[in-house]
């Protein structure tokens, strides 16, 4: 039986791919909903992603290799140096409250151009130029 | 279709310039430097939150008190967001309420919503009364009240959240957080600054104003996202 | 309790938060309470601003951690500056706006003042922090209370230009957050001044990845040329007071903070090449689009846009006359621009008509007003006895030290077509004959003491610049003086 960090020791590379590339990836998806999708809601949802891309992004970037939670419980007062980096949670924090109110006011704005356009598609709300 | 082309490129180009930063930010690697003499914020957080603050939780320690600024900057835009909701749907008075869009739920649902309710609400409680000690605090108690509403708002089509009730709570702990900044500023001369006593680490009354400030985020936050429901949840549908 | 920066912020604060109790209480308090919030704020400002000119640079430290450890607020005399003329143009509009939003129904009034006090409280706040992310935090702050005023009137198309503005504002703050994050994870910290000591020490390829997130990021904030395409749509779809509010403040801050981003925290060589081009191109795309606006505040907008243009231009030449002349275009330009949309709005509301037709003749019905907006067109474009001339005139003096022939001769030809479509529209005011029915709105007292109040400024400052180049010659120094910035946050 492998220790979690021999495993983590072994496969370094792959697991740095996995968590940077699906955060990257939840980002250019995002990206591509918010740029190229013509449904309204679909958009707000492209939105949403990509703001959960940069959060995984930060706390990705936060850890430390056999890293515990930055939390002094009884019994671990001592483990300071096993904790990971603390700043980033604490701003993702931040940015996930700064996303939801940016998702409710999509959608807040979206129901209203529902309601003025009887549509929402996007190619057909042009009273201005887009 | 050629600026679909393009947007595309465009996105391939952003993935690859961000897979080829990101490769040079090793995964796991240790960059908080020298924990004892500190010289980057993180290792100064580690440091100071149990041994000055005596608060467990180091992330509740720089999101209310190294970086409470940050904080409250967050708070009001989670609040502008609700003021500018509902001035966007904003619905004259003289316009009949109806009842909002739902499907009548079964009596399974409706009774099972009933015990949930009160459960949901005590577990968000404690999670933000906690936040100094455990994972958890202001903002994700205020998010799992606000689950328990939105049971009742879509279990039940004539349950309604008191506006009156709601406006006081989310000021008082607006005002509150505001009041415990400014506490900080007139003793100690610094906005937002933690009292002098701070208790003993792991004990449930201790880091001074950092629990009190949290409980008053909990409760603003979920009253926040409560209306937040609330008020997309009552959208009349279209006249046809 | 001693007035300190926090100021700035908390006042808006404890009267957002309470306007809706208070409004329970006395139903007038809504509309009144932010006028006296921001009426305090432009005491803050001028009782810090002689202590900043006296001991150079205030900072303050937030809950008792100092300058890298916690968050700080750092009044140097360029941002405090700022932080003065968005004070008290803020608290100018608050004044105009106030009898024009008796107009709307109850709870409307309430959820419009929270958010056009908050906006202006945000761009403070932007102006005076010296933390990047609490920048960010900042921004977001100016960004939903704008996406909320823009969608606020139901008979406009407000909703769609509103979610246009949301979309570009999300992109801009989802790069904004990736270029914090690439410089947290090189430099450990988020204090700008400690960011700028050890930002020789990060490797360039970082610096120059994370310098192009900010620079698409607060390029979008700073209505800089490519990603400017909401503003136009936002400025005419917003309530007029918003309008100059966008014009006047918000804008300033994205430009403080593009720049002090570039300026203070990269030392990357090329930057300043890239204002002035981004700069020129802004200013002649925006000029150019103008022209062919039929619609007033659109125009106004565009006319907005080139103005910002001209001011990454001269911040990009950076020679200390340039940002000089900068700063002092920065506030002119908040100043007139503001004016001509307070103005402007007025014709729109007796002409009920947006288009530049609305105008003909308008000055029998509305002389007051037609010679403020007349003043006002004259001093934005840049004639002599307004103050509007010498903040061109200085850029002009400074691309010249430089010998930027060709850079000249593209702000003199831009000036040309600026001076078209402005002279056009006052000609429509003064020579043409209206042929449609008017309604009549004359300005209400509390609009006309606001906009005289602001006329007087152009020409006061038109005629005695020194009345504030003094001023301006400290905060151009107190830019480009970055190791005084480090050395005094730090110390």
């Amino acid at each position: 039986m492998m220790e979690f960090s021999e495993i983590f020791f072994k496969y370094k590379d792959l697991i740095s791919i996995a968590v940077y590339g699906t955060a990257i990836m939840l980002i250019i998806i995002g990206l591509y909903g918010v740029l190229l999708k013509k449904h309204l809601v679909k958009i707000a949802i492209g939105l949403s992603i990509m703001d959960s891309g940069i959060n995984l992004l930060f706390v990705a970037v936060g850890y430390i290799q056999n890293g515990t939670a930055p939390i002094f419980s009884p019994g671990h007062e001592g483990d300071v140096a096993k904790m990971v980096d603390p700043v980033p949670q604490a701003l993702v924090l931040t940015a996930i409250v700064i996303g939801f109110a940016v998702t409710a006011l999509a959608l807040s704005l979206i129901i209203r151009l529902y309601k003025h356009h009887h549509t929402a598609n996007i190619d057909q709300i042009n009273s201005l130029k887009w | 279709m050629l600026k679909k082309y393009i947007i595309f490129a465009l996105i391939a180009v952003l993935g690859f310039y961000l897979a080829s930063t990101f490769k040079a930010i090793p995964f796991g690697a240790n960059r908080l430097g020298d924990l004892n003499n500190p010289e980057t914020v993180s290792a100064f957080y580690l440091q100071k939150s149990p041994e000055d603050l005596h608060v467990a939780n180091t992330i509740t320690a720089i999101v209310v008190n190294f970086r409470g600024f940050d904080t409250l900057g967050e708070v009001t835009v989670l609040f502008l967001a609700v003021t500018g909701l509902m001035s966007i749907l904003y619905r004259k008075e003289e316009e009949e309420t109806e009842e909002r869009l739902a499907i009548p739920s079964s009596s399974l649902v409706r009774t099972g919503a009933k015990i949930l309710f009160p459960l949901i609400l005590v577990l968000g409680i404690y999670v933000f009364v906690h936040g100094h000690l455990t994972p958890g605090g202001g903002f994700q108690g205020g998010a799992i009240i606000a689950t328990g509403f939105l049971l009742m708002l879509i279990t039940y089509k004539t349950f309604y959240t008191n506006h009156n009730v709601m406006t006081w709570l989310e000021s008082i702990a607006g005002l509150g957080f505001v009041a415990a900044g400014l506490y900080g500023l007139i003793v100690y001369g610094s906005f937002l600054q933690n009292t002098a006593w701070t208790g003993n680490l792991n004990d449930l009354i201790s880091g001074g104003l950092i629990p009190l400030i949290y409980i008053f985020i909990g409760i603003k936050v979920g009253t926040e996202l409560t209306s937040v429901l609330d008020t997309l949840l009552n959208i009349k549908p279209r006249k046809k | 309790m001693v007035i300190s920066p926090v100021h700035y912020i908390v006042a808006p604060l404890l009267a957002a938060f309470a306007i809706a109790l208070l409004a329970k209480i006395y139903k007038n308090a809504a509309r009144l309470v932010p006028g006296i919030v921001l009426f305090y704020n432009i005491i803050v400002s001028l009782v810090l601003m002689p202590q900043v000119l006296e001991k150079g640079m205030i900072s303050e430290v937030i809950a008792g951690w100092k300058a890298p450890w916690g968050i700080n607020l750092v009044l140097t005399p360029f941002s405090a500056f700022l932080a003065t003329s968005v004070s008290v143009i803020g608290f100018a509009i608050w004044l105009y706006g106030y009898k024009f939003k008796v107009r709307l129904k109850g709870g409307e009034v309430k959820y419009y003042e929270i958010l056009q006090m908050m906006m202006i409280a945000g761009s403070l706040g932007v102006i005076i922090t010296g933390d990047l992310f609490n920048m960010f935090v900042f921004i977001e702050i100016v960004g939903i209370t704008a996406y909320s005023l823009t969608a606020f009137y139901r008979g406009r198309d407000g909703a769609e230009a509103s979610f246009k503005y949301l979309l570009i504002g999300s992109l801009a703050s989802t790069f904004l957050l990736l270029g914090i994050l690439i410089i947290y994870t090189q430099t450990g910290t988020l204090n700008m001044a400690q960011i700028a000591e050890r930002m020789p020490m990060v490797p360039q390829t970082m610096k120059i990845t994370a310098l192009i997130f900010f620079l698409i990021a607060l390029g979008i904030e700073a209505e800089m040329f490519p990603m400017n395409g909401w503003a136009p749509d936002a400025y005419s779809q917003a309530p007029s007071p918003t309008s100059a509010v966008f014009a006047a403040v918000v804008s300033v801050a994205g430009v403080y903070a593009l720049i002090r981003v570039t300026f203070t925290l990269f030392d990357v060589e090329g930057i300043h090449q890239y204002l002035i081009v981004m700069g020129f191109v802004t200013m002649l795309v925006a000029e150019i689009s103008a022209v062919a606006q039929a619609n007033l505040k659109r125009m106004l907008a565009y006319s907005s846009l080139g103005q910002m243009g001209l001011v990454l231009i001269a911040f990009g030449i950076g020679s200390h006359l340039a940002v000089f002349g900068a700063i002092f275009l920065m506030l002119n330009h908040a100043v007139i621009k503001a004016l001509l949309f307070m103005s402007g709005s007025y014709f729109i509301y007796n002409s009920e008509d947006k288009r530049l037709v609305g105008l003909n003749g308008i000055h029998k019905r509305l002389p007051f007003v037609s010679a403020i907006f007349s003043i006002a067109a004259f001093a934005i474009v840049g004639f002599p006895p307004f103050s509007g001339f010498w903040s061109k005139f200085y850029i002009l003096i400074a691309a010249g030290d430089k010998n930027m022939i060709i850079l000249i001769i593209g702000i003199l030809m831009v000036t040309i077509i600026e001076l078209v479509y402005y002279l056009r529209t006052v000609a429509r005011i003064y020579f043409y004959k209206d042929e449609v029915e008017h309604t009549e709105h004359r300005p209400s007292i509390n609009a006309i003491i606001s906009m005289s109040f602001m006329t007087l400024f152009i020409i006061v400052i038109g005629v005695y610049p020194d009345l504030i180049s003094g001023y301006l010659h400290q905060a151009a120094d107190s830019l480009l003086d970055k190791a005084n910035y480090i050395q005094h946050i730090l110390k």
